[in-house]
């Protein structure tokens, strides 16, 4: 029994790190309250140490405690994209003012950021419904508390308690449709449960309620629509930092799990043939409708309300409901090809998301705004930043030569291969619905002239730095993404499974 | 009947007999006493479904810890005049009815005329599984890595209250 455990424990390092930093930080910000540039560099340490680990062992595949977790490529990838996004996450919140302000309690914010890394690491390679179950509700409840982390904000306390009404809710549909799958099948494991599906004894029409109650939380997490609700005031009302976060790796975690629980649990291995394109899937569940009507939904309804919006946070909250949508069509063609395709998805999103969000946040900082009105006239006043932010709105669009343009490109693609071409017809006029909400912000600060004083604003070269680093790698993506093809091919792989 | 029948038919006349009373009485405070009733009546029948663990769990948080808070939370509220409470016949009340009806209707469905195959079963390691020696080897065993993530979610869940609770909100 012990045997079994201490084996195990080498395999999640990069997890141990990620709590012996939310430990210290806590710590730290006990003893020395008036630090917090100490507990920025602790958290950042700990998050890059823990990316480190991680990389350095990319071809780990094994069963994890009593197959509660496992550890393959497929999670190790998921990890990457969560921990990268973490360290900007916490880089970010160095320069926000939002964050800043509070400075009593800025320990408490990074103790909080660091376990919901923590919580999503879990996420994405949990293996049994009770460990994804814990893992997301470790998640969940501490982004309700930071994304009511504003004291003096009305709106943050607002969209918190949204985020928990919600957030309780569908963690507790999903609870239901979770016991409602071990009934049938008597177990709780993945693996365990295909097993008793593919004998083809459990009754068709509870499983398929079971199924749907646990969509509801994994939808929740992922803002698919019907159950994208909470998206559009919590997104506005947390800080800006949290909102990134928020929408790049909660999403990618929820993602992630759905994934994973898709594949292993329904996926009929006895018919499965290597090489095949589509894997064949247990019957009497209707897994691609149903994944097909909530890609065409989430899409439509998130770009088609994108288009009113005034506040930039609640544009991008919608904009990111429309992305969900697009990666959502690439889980639609339950092919290893369409997974890798919203995989390579995730690592453009991560850039060209974060950047949008940490430019709006640049400038709430400076002009104390997030309206889209007060945004005309800063392509003089700011070159730099309004450059950088038409690069992650073009890229976010999915025009070429950005990094987008391949994200969705593939996605596409692989909708075409397994001939489901009215899907694909979809989201290509969904992208062009988009251009004109993206566009809108581009053209409100390059061609209109500012109603205030054409004051240059200057920002700390940190700041322009951090910023770089994230539109680097959305411009150069979109020229050189064959290693990007190439790491989500090998990522693919999920334990236990070709 | 076997002595485990009228223990299992006693309590369960008491559950439904305190659960009805929390709903039609007008003093909450009353309401909350009777659900205090029908928590230890819950135990009783988690006792003869052989699940100690759960029997006393259930008793020492909801019948000790939670109703405590119930009722002083009622009591700090002072609601005064209890006839208030009693509101009319609208339309959430309906719906309400509607589906409580439904459930009883299934309720009525699965115990008379549906098969009952899948109720009966009883797991084969019944008697020993709801021990407080047995949930202590598996917990540190098979579920090691679960109650490890639960006493972090309880750590951040402790601090996230500390927050909150130490907010205050300017208008």
């Amino acid at each position: 029994m012990i045997n079994q455990v201490l084996q195990s424990l080498p395999y999640i390092v990069p997890e141990l790190i990620v709590t012996g930093t939310l430990c210290l930080v806590l710590l730290l910000s006990l003893m020395m309250r008036k630090k917090s540039d100490l507990l920025v560099f602790v958290a950042a340490l700990g998050l890059f140490a823990a990316l480190a680990v991680l990389t350095s062992q990319p071809f780990a595949s094994a069963c994890l405690f009593f197959k509660m977790t496992v550890i393959d490529p497929f999670s190790q990838f998921f990890k990457l994209v969560i921990l990268f996004a973490a360290l900007i996450v916490v880089l970010m919140s160095r320069f926000s003012d939002e964050v800043n302000q509070i400075k009593k309690s800025l320990g408490e914010y990074y103790f909080l950021v660091v376990s919901m890394t923590l919580g999503m690491m879990f996420m994405v390679s949990a293996s049994n419904l009770l460990m994804m179950y814990l893992s997301l509700e470790l998640t969940s409840l501490t982004s309700y508390v930071v994304v009511g982390f504003i004291k003096q904000s009305k709106n943050s306390s607002e969209a918190s308690l949204k985020y928990l009404l919600y957030g309780a809710f569908s963690s507790g549909v999903m609870l239901y449709g979770i016991s409602i799958i071990y009934g049938l099948t008597g177990t709780m494991e993945l693996s365990g449960i295909n097993q008793v599906l593919a004998q083809g004894s459990a009754n068709t029409a509870m499983l398929l309620i079971g199924g749907i109650m646990l969509l509801v939380g994994f939808g929740y997490k992922i803002s698919a629509v019907p159950f994208h609700f909470w998206t559009p005031d919590v997104y506005e009302g947390a800080p800006t930092t949290i909102t990134a976060f928020l929408s790049v790796a909660s999403k990618a975690a929820g993602f992630a799990m759905l994934m994973r629980a898709l594949k292993i649990m329904f996926l009929d291995s006895s018919a499965l043939e290597i090489g095949n394109e589509f894997w064949p899937l247990i019957h009497g569940i209707p897994v691609v409708e149903i994944l097909s009507v909530l890609a065409v939904l989430t899409m439509t309804i998130g770009n088609l309300v994108a288009l009113w919006q005034d506040n930039v946070k609640r544009l991008l909250a919608y904009s990111s409901i429309a992305q969900a949508g697009y990666m959502l069509l690439g889980l639609a063609t339950i092919s290893n090809e369409g997974y890798s395709a919203v995989m390579l998805y995730f690592i453009v999103y991560l850039f060209m998301n974060l950047g949008a969000f940490y430019v709006a946040m640049l400038i709430s900082n400076t002009l104390g705004s997030e309206n889209i009105h007060d945004y005309k006239g800063l392509g003089r006043r700011a070159p730099f930043l309004s450059v950088s932010m038409a690069v992650f709105l073009v890229s976010l669009t999915g025009i070429p030569p950005t990094a987008g343009f391949i994200g969705k490109w593939m996605i596409f693609l692989s909708l075409i291969n397994v001939k489901m071409i009215g899907l694909a017809v979809i989201g290509v006029l969904n992208s062009v619905v988009s251009l004109y909400y993206y566009l809108r912000i581009v053209r409100n600060m390059f061609l209109h002239e500012g109603e205030k004083e054409e004051v240059a604003i200057r920002y700390p070269l940190a700041q322009q730095l951090l910023l770089l680093c994230l539109m680097v790698p959305t411009l150069y993506f979109g020229i050189f993404f064959n290693p990007l093809i190439e790491l989500v091919q090998f990522s693919v792989q999920m334990f236990g499974i070709k | 009947m076997t002595f485990e029948q009228i223990v299992f038919y006693s309590l369960a006349v008491v559950t439904i007999f305190s659960s009805i009373m929390v709903v039609v009485q007008r003093n909450p405070v009353n309401s909350a006493l009777y659900l205090i009733l029908d928590f230890f009546c819950l135990g009783g029948l988690y006792l003869t479904l052989n699940a100690q663990f759960i029997a006393i769990v259930h008793i020492l948080v909801y019948a000790g810890a939670i109703m405590v808070l119930f009722v002083f939370v009622i009591m700090l509220l002072n609601l005064g005049d209890t006839h208030k409470l009693a509101d009319r016949l609208n339309m959430k009340k309906i719906i309400g009815i509607a589906f409580g009806l439904a459930f009883f209707v299934e309720l009525l469905y699965l115990l008379g005329f549906g098969t009952t195959r899948s109720i009966s079963q009883q797991s084969p390691a019944a008697p020993e599984i709801g021990t407080i020696e047995y949930i202590g080897k598996v917990l540190f065993t098979k579920f090691l890595f679960p109650f490890e993530v639960t006493s972090f979610l309880l750590l951040a869940a402790i601090i996230g209250a500390v927050i909150l609770a130490k907010k205050k909100i300017i208008h």
